[in-house]
């Protein structure tokens, strides 16, 4: 039995036509698409002359529409956002309360003045609305102006946000998207499209999205969007291998924008254990970093490395810092972080064996019941198995000194939460050469802001095309036909 | 049912069944089960006193003793168990904190072995063999990790001694001297030597088969696989998947041997070449017994078939193989290849875990069955709850093996398996039977494993080696 339907928004057109099957991640969630080699051919723009219409809008009607659509997308009343959450409930991991908060949370995004600072941030509305100009050195008159290209997006599915995020940068950028639908959220890009065709009927915005679903990697469908005659960019979030199979298609005229699959650690510094209550405090924080959404995100807190030293006395200190970390994980509230619905299960086998011969290195804090737990290293390595930490699991790494902070990044670390702030000041120049993105304070991984880089790349600029016009009058720039004796002349 | 025939059933079950195939799988169920509950409960006792992570478990579980087989489920095994210690250990070089890991999930005292100037795991893994009665086989991962088995001696030459059993017995006929005693070449499509599980075997055959005559042993490759390089090309793997290959810090003295392996490497071609005259010259038409994995033994069979040899040896040779497929790609018709090279009547195949005492072998309507010995679960593979040892059931395999005693004996499988609990066989044999096609989960859900398989090992190793090539030595 199919779960759900996953139809087809054509530029303000819904297809429900040509139903095929597709089995979702896991087992038991099969839903019914639009048989997409019958479409694929129809979802690229026609002409790239076709985006004229898009670059006459002025940037604060987009900003009304993108407010308007906001307001729409309201979790009581959206008939499309109730279907999307009900498909979510059976396509993710997530539990009910934790899913319906990322919808409720979903119209602020669009508000105008996140939007409007999002914009601004990440490229300069200037840029976008219009030509800047300034004069070179040489006399020049250069004007800068970045236009919106044609795009295929394959975001990742852990939570809507990436769905709506995607929705705006096409918008905000003036630029044509083809988004390809993840199969561990089905309908978000969807209801969020089919709400702006309700908001906005026929307008520009919405004959410049295109929502589809296909199973990632399937080259006979693929290859009729993956062209430089048809797009000319291609955002892909998400895991090693999504990320991996469309560089298939990069060549010139047809660029990646990758943002690709990440991890993230934590760093507490000694000053953390000053107090009871400071201790209790930074537990809540790293707690907050483990559980949200479930540690599904790349943000999300696995290894934690904290200077509590360690001989005795120091991993008296780190345990019972783990003691805290647990208790406040439990209680999270449900919107913020539950129990798991499911539970890797060779992580659940490792966490045994720490417990069972690996006891002189690690102490299994909990984790029994599949709700969590916190395995606290008693040598200043983290686990063998770090890579698998999920599900709520973190481990905790003692270090004497902080110079040994420097394993927790590599070229994969997205997030370092740190605390407190004098360490975070300490470490900002060093760490990113390890290959830290992002720092920030410890309790707030996952509370992302849209208006900054991600990932260390400015996705939103690349996401343009950035024009020159410029004027040389040869008065005043030396042109290169005239002889350099006459210009000394 | 008596105390002493219990501890005969477990303690030496060929001396119990009287070396005799036919009698081992003729035993009525009911019979069986009540010997393997006495059984169990004695083993338990045992390991429950002798090996600390038994204890340990049953302590923390409350558990005291056992008397129904599912009492056993909540104490068996993963596979991570024989890998919790930090595999930093093996880079520091603690082969005395090794040892001391390695005593709390084996039977024997290890206090008393002397690790000093121990400066590789073949090192350290050999100051065992020769200072304990273990015989510890290892495996690699691919989260940078090595599993240890402690195996014992006395296991593995009884191992080889039910081999003998079930590769020149028939089932249904009582055995003849000659089918109980047979002096054979051994046929090793493999390196000579290791400690990696598989590699391991090489002696043991060497000892059992071939009366004592070393020349009677035939390895495809002369030397041996080193398992430090074997943990080496663990831990790139582990690397390069978490973005660390630039950090990964390669052991001096494995890198000091960098051109003996590239040398054996350049070897193999010319060595194979010599490994087929001495099939034609020396072999033809001997009643040999060959072993491999399916992989190896198309390949040799392919090959061989290259050169214009067929049905090389004689029809009652004794052929074994299995393992997994994963990763290799082998034409439909493999077996009969395999066939037309060997030109022997019966190839036999296997299925067990290294962490058990020996295989349970396909009978002719290809189902595998359980040694008596060893009590078969099927668990929901998600929970690993026991399903109901009734009808037909799917699930994930585990085993408790009675016979083992150098470690705990109750293991958990990564395989999907079906048993048919109730049905009788076409065979024959009144013991349980698995259904031959057996998948491991993480195959099924496409999932990496962590498990470099025996039949991967060449490729493994050979990356190893070019990555230690790119290093000055």
């Amino acid at each position: 039995m199919t779960a759900f339907r996953v139809p087809i928004f054509l530029r303000g057109k819904v297809i429900e036509d040509d139903w095929v099957e597709f089995g979702g991640r896991g087992s038991g969630r099969t839903f019914l698409a639009p048989d997409p080699h019958r479409w694929a051919g129809h979802l690229p723009l026609g002409s790239p002359g076709d985006l004229g219409d898009l670059h006459a809008v002025p940037f604060a009607e987009i900003l009304d529409v993108l407010d308007a659509l906001g307001q729409a997308l309201d979790f009581e009343t959206n008939p499309y956002i109730r279907q999307a959450y009900e498909a979510g409930l059976v396509a993710t991991n997530y539990p009910a309360s934790m899913l319906a908060q990322s919808y409720v949370a979903l119209p602020l995004v669009f508000a105008r003045e996140y939007v409007r600072e999002m914009a601004e941030s990440t490229v300069g509305i200037d840029y976008l609305d219009g030509w800047v100009s300034r004069t070179l050195r040489d006399g020049r008159e250069l004007r800068v102006r970045a236009f919106g290209a044609r795009s295929l997006h394959v975001p990742a599915g852990n939570g809507g946000i990436v769905s709506a995020v995607t929705i705006i940068r096409n918008a905000i950028t003036r630029s044509d998207a083809i988004v390809k639908i993840p199969s561990n959220d089905p309908l978000t890009a969807m209801a969020i499209a089919r709400t702006l065709a309700d908001v906005a009927p026929n307008h520009p915005l919405t004959r410049h999205l295109a929502v589809a679903y296909w199973k990632g990697g399937d080259v006979a469908v693929e290859e009729q969007i993956c062209r430089p005659e048809k797009i000319e960019k291609i955002i892909a979030w998400g895991g090693f291998g999504s990320v991996k199979h469309v560089t298939r298609y990069i060549q010139p005229g047809l660029e990646l924008i990758a943002l690709d699959p990440k991890r993230s650690a934590s760093i507490i510094g000694r000053e953390a254990f000053d107090s009871d209550t400071t201790l209790r405090e930074v537990a809540l924080r790293a707690a907050t970093d483990i559980g949200v959404a479930n540690q599904e995100g790349c943000a999300c807190a696995r290894v934690i490395w904290v200077q509590s030293g360690t001989d005795a006395e120091g991993l008296a200190r780190i345990n019972r810092l783990g003691d805290l970390i647990y208790e406040a994980l439990l209680a999270l509230p449900d919107h913020v972080s539950t129990k798991p619905r499911s539970f890797d299960r060779d992580l659940y086998d490792h966490l045994q064996a720490s417990r069972l011969g690996g006891e002189d290195w690690f102490r299994v804090i909990g984790g029994d019941n599949r709700e969590g737990a916190i395995t606290v290293s008693q040598i200043d390595e983290p686990v063998d198995y770090a890579p698998l930490l999920s599900g709520r699991v973190a481990n905790l790494v003692p270090v004497d000194d902080i110079e040994r902070v420097t394993a927790a990044v590599n070229a994969y670390t997205q997030t370092v939460g740190i605390y407190p702030e004098s360490l975070k000041r300490t470490l900002r120049d060093t760490l990113p050469l390890f290959g830290a993105q992002r720092l920030t304070s410890l309790g707030y991984a996952c509370h992302v802001a849209t208006a900054m880089p991600q990932d260390a790349i400015e996705p939103v600029r690349r996401m343009c095309k950035w024009i020159v016009d410029e004027t040389c009058d040869p008065a005043v720039v030396r042109p290169m036909w005239r002889s350099l004796d006459a210009a000394v002349a | 049912m008596t105390e002493k025939s219990v501890a005969a059933f477990m303690d030496d079950p060929m001396g119990y069944f009287d070396r005799s195939v036919t009698k081992m799988h003729s035993l009525p169920r009911a019979e069986l089960e009540a010997l393997q509950r006495a059984a169990m409960a004695r083993r338990f006792a045992q390991h429950r006193e002798r090996i600390e992570i038994v204890r340990k478990l049953a302590e923390r579980l409350g558990i005291d003793a056992l008397h129904d087989f599912d009492d056993v489920v909540p104490l068996l095994f993963p596979h991570t168990a024989f890998k919790s210690y930090p595999a930093s250990l093996l880079d520091k070089k603690r082969f005395d904190l090794m040892t001391k890991w390695l005593g709390k999930v084996t039977s024997y005292d290890l206090s008393n072995v002397d690790t000093r100037g121990c400066d590789s795991i073949d090192e350290w893994i050999d100051r065992l063999d020769e200072q304990t009665p273990l015989e510890v086989i290892t495996s690699s991962g691919t989260t940078g990790t090595l599993s240890i088995i402690p195996k014992d001696r006395a296991g593995a030459v009884y191992t080889m001694k039910l081999w003998r059993l079930f590769l020149f017995q028939t089932f249904g006929r009582e055995p003849t001297a000659d089918e109980i005693d047979p002096v054979v070449d051994v046929i090793w499509p493999n390196h000579a030597s290791g400690k990696l599980g598989h590699l391991r075997m090489a002696a043991m055959l060497k000892r059992e088969f071939t009366g004592g005559d070393e020349t009677r042993f035939h390895a495809l490759y002369s030397d041996a696989i080193s398992t430090d390089l074997m943990f080496l090309a663990s831990k790139m793997r582990a690397a390069a998947s978490r973005g660390e290959l630039d950090r990964l810090e390669i052991d001096p003295e494995l890198l000091a041997r960098k051109d003996e392996f590239v040398a054996m490497q350049a070897r193999r071609p010319q060595e194979m070449a010599e490994f087929f005259t001495r099939l034609t010259r020396e072999l033809a038409g001997k009643r040999v017994f060959m072993i491999g994995a399916y992989n190896l033994m198309y390949e040799v069979a392919a090959a061989g078939l290259e050169r214009g040899m067929r049905h090389v040896f004689a029809p009652d040779s004794a052929i074994l193989t299995g393992g997994g497929m994963k990763g290799f790609v082998l034409p439909a018709n493999y077996m009969d290849v395999i066939r037309e090279f060997l030109g022997v009547d019966r190839i036999q195949e296997g299925y067990g875990m290294s962490e058990t005492s020996t295989l349970n072998w396909a009978c002719d309507a290809g189902r595998y069955h359980v040694q008596p010995w060893i009590i078969p679960f099927v668990l929901d593979p998600e929970t690993s709850e026991p399903l109901p040892r009734r009808g037909i059931q799917t699930g994930r395999a585990a085993f408790y093996d009675l016979f083992v005693t150098a470690h705990w004996g109750g293991v958990i499988s990564g395989d999907e398996i079906t048993v048919d609990w109730d049905g009788p066989c076409a065979c024959g044999q009144t013991s349980v039977h698995i259904a031959h096609d057996i998948v491991r989960y993480s195959e099924k859900q496409g999932v990496e494993d962590d498990r470099i398989s025996c039949s991967a090992t060449q490729q493994v190793n050979d990356e190893a080696v070019s990555f230690l090539s790119g290093f000055e030595g």
